[in-house]
């Protein structure tokens, strides 16, 4: 440990050692106490006085052997200063008065005959007069000096009392910033996690309205469908059963072949609407998507074949297995694909490409893949944008067009945690890009 | 070749009276027809059909209590029932029938061939 200071303080009562690091005195001895301290200063007093008035006279013995030498009057002074400093103005008085009677007496010793003693003794007052003066200022100068160190001390004390005081306030000053700064975060802890409690509380919500609008869409469909497709079995069977007659009469076998088209068109809206309105549980196994996409192509090739289409495959090689439905995701696939070709009536290029992800674990999700499907045609009206997933909405012409298609696509992204998002390219056309959550690792 | 006794249980007598006529004019098929469902088991021990077609959604009871009585019951034990159901939805039905534990559904409104072809093959096993 290193020592900043050692105070020897000039009362002579303590010694104190200040630690390096200021935080005040780490021991103290008092080296004299109550009566104890009083004698030593009588001692110490009665000492400086018996040195001093024995320098005095030997100053006077010296001043008598050298027959009164200037340089020897100027010894007088020691002693003066000597008792006057470490014995007080009395003792200093004393000496003065002293040391000019041994200035007197060695000067008479010195003179022979009594008639020269009268300058001898008007000289021995004159330095009384000096000497005292001297032994007053000398002891007024102490006692200045006494009272400024007093007040040095004071104030050195009350400068270490507030630096101590100062030095624990910020100890607790430091304390306390510790414990709000702790406070702090564990207030910003809890706001975030009632934040999390509130989104989730509130995305609880939005499920169990969504829940209660499905069951009520469900029942709804669920009656439509009974309604509607009773009759539309009475219609188809009775086509049957004149198809099957076979009367050769081409004319009635195109309007047959008509009422069962129709009838076969009004079935799929119901059924569509019944799988919007219930959709069954997912089945998810690992499925790569590359090859799905293919296997959808393939569905889908002789209409973009039709189409003049020409298909642009770009798929990322060694891409990480989803788990998802694949009857599901095929579905989707095969939506995006028929609406990107009838997005380009007078032809154009279909690009699929497929990507992955790797960003730092967050919860199950280890990850993303993802399916960008890009056509080259009219693209979609900015304002049409915000809707293409809403119910019932279509810009296809009457007939050609449920509404219902990316609304169940979505449907089915969302059932599976991932997401779909729709967007106009610069270059013309639109953007479809899926995105599935890797839930585990591995590479299909 | 022997005909085969089917029994259409629907409560819509236009789709019963549809089947009817359709599956007769083949010449291989005899059909009753019931738009009651509390009197189809009756209906079915009275002419112990080869098959019943077995509408789901009926007033009164429905096609799953029907089919459980029958099953209940020692002589219909062993009569394949196919039923018919308008609550099928596309991703339900990726053929034009589908089963769902030991039951075959199939979708209104269906393909008359496809029905028939059905019944043969139901009541071949």
């Amino acid at each position: 440990m290193a020592f900043r200071q050692l105070n020897y303080c000039c009362d002579m009562k303590t010694l104190s050692i200040d630690n390096a690091d200021g935080q005040g005195p780490k021991a103290s001895l008092n080296l004299f106490k109550g009566k104890s301290l009083a004698w030593f200063n009588h001692l110490s007093r009665l000492s400086i006085q018996g040195i001093s008035f024995g320098m005095a006279l030997l100053v006077g013995v010296l001043d008598y052997l050298t027959g009164l030498d200037v340089s020897v009057a100027f010894l007088y002074l020691a002693p003066i200063g000597l008792g006057t400093w470490f014995a007080g103005r009395r003792t200093g008085l004393l000496l003065a008065c002293a040391t000019a009677l041994f200035w007197l007496v060695a000067d008479i010793l010195t003179r022979a005959s009594i008639h020269q003693l009268v300058v001898p003794i008007w000289n021995t007052l004159a330095l009384a007069l000096v000497f005292g003066t001297m032994a007053y200022l000398l002891a007024a100068i102490k006692g200045q000096n006494e009272r400024l160190e007093q007040a040095v001390l004071r104030r050195t004390e009350s400068l270490r009392a507030e630096i101590a005081e100062r030095i624990h306030t910020e100890k607790q000053l430091r304390e306390t910033n510790a414990t709000l700064i702790a406070t702090r975060a564990d207030l910003q802890k809890s706001f975030r996690e009632l934040e999390q409690a509130h989104e989730e509380l509130r995305s609880t919500q939005s499920q169990l309205i969504e829940a209660a609008k499905m069951e009520t869409v469900g029942r709804l469909a669920a009656g439509v469908a009974h309604e509607v497709k009773n009759p539309l079995m009475t219609l188809s069977l009775g086509a049957d059963y004149f198809l099957n007659r076979e009367t050769g009469n081409a004319n009635e076998a195109a309007m047959l072949a008509d009422m069962k088209e129709a009838v076969r068109r009004a079935s799929n809206i119901i059924n569509i609407l019944l799988d919007y309105a219930r959709p069954r549980p997912l089945q998810r196994v690992p499925v790569n998507l590359n090859r799905l996409i293919e296997d959808s192509l393939t569905l889908v090739r002789q209409q973009l074949n039709k189409g003049r289409v020409t298909v642009r495959c770009e798929l990322q090689e060694q891409l990480p297995a989803v788990l998802l439905d694949r009857s599901r995701i095929e579905h989707v696939l095969i939506n995006l694909l028929i609406n990107a070709q009838q997005a380009m009536p007078k032809g154009g290029t279909l690009t699929v490409r497929t990507s992955s992800t790797s960003p730092a674990k967050h919860g199950d999700v280890t990850g993303f893949v993802s399916v960008e499907i890009e056509d080259t045609g009219h693209g979609i009206e900015p304002e049409h944008l915000k809707k293409v997933f809403e119910p019932f909405f279509t810009t296809k012409p009457t007939g050609q067009g449920t509404g219902l298609g990316l609304s169940i696509v979505r449907k089915i992204m969302e059932t599976h945690g991932g997401s779909i998002t729709l967007n106009n390219r610069e270059e013309g056309g639109v953007r479809a890009v899926l995105k599935f959550n890797l839930e585990e690792k591995g590479t299909a | 070749m022997n005909t085969q006794r089917i029994l259409v249980v629907d409560d819509e007598p236009g789709v019963t009276r549809s089947l009817k006529i359709n599956l007769e004019s083949a010449g291989i098929f005899e059909v009753t027809i019931e738009n009651r469902a509390v009197n189809a088991l009756k209906t079915a021990r009275r002419i112990r059909p080869d098959l019943i077609l077995l509408d789901v959604m009926m007033p009164e009871l429905d096609g799953g209590e029907v089919a459980s009585r029958m099953e209940a019951d020692p002589l219909l034990r062993d009569t394949p029932i196919i039923f018919l159901t308008a609550i099928v939805s596309n991703e339900e039905t990726e053929g034009h029938e589908v089963t769902k534990g030991e039951h075959t559904f199939i979708a209104k409104p269906m393909d008359i061939g496809e029905l028939k072809k059905s019944i043969t093959d139901h009541i071949r096993r």
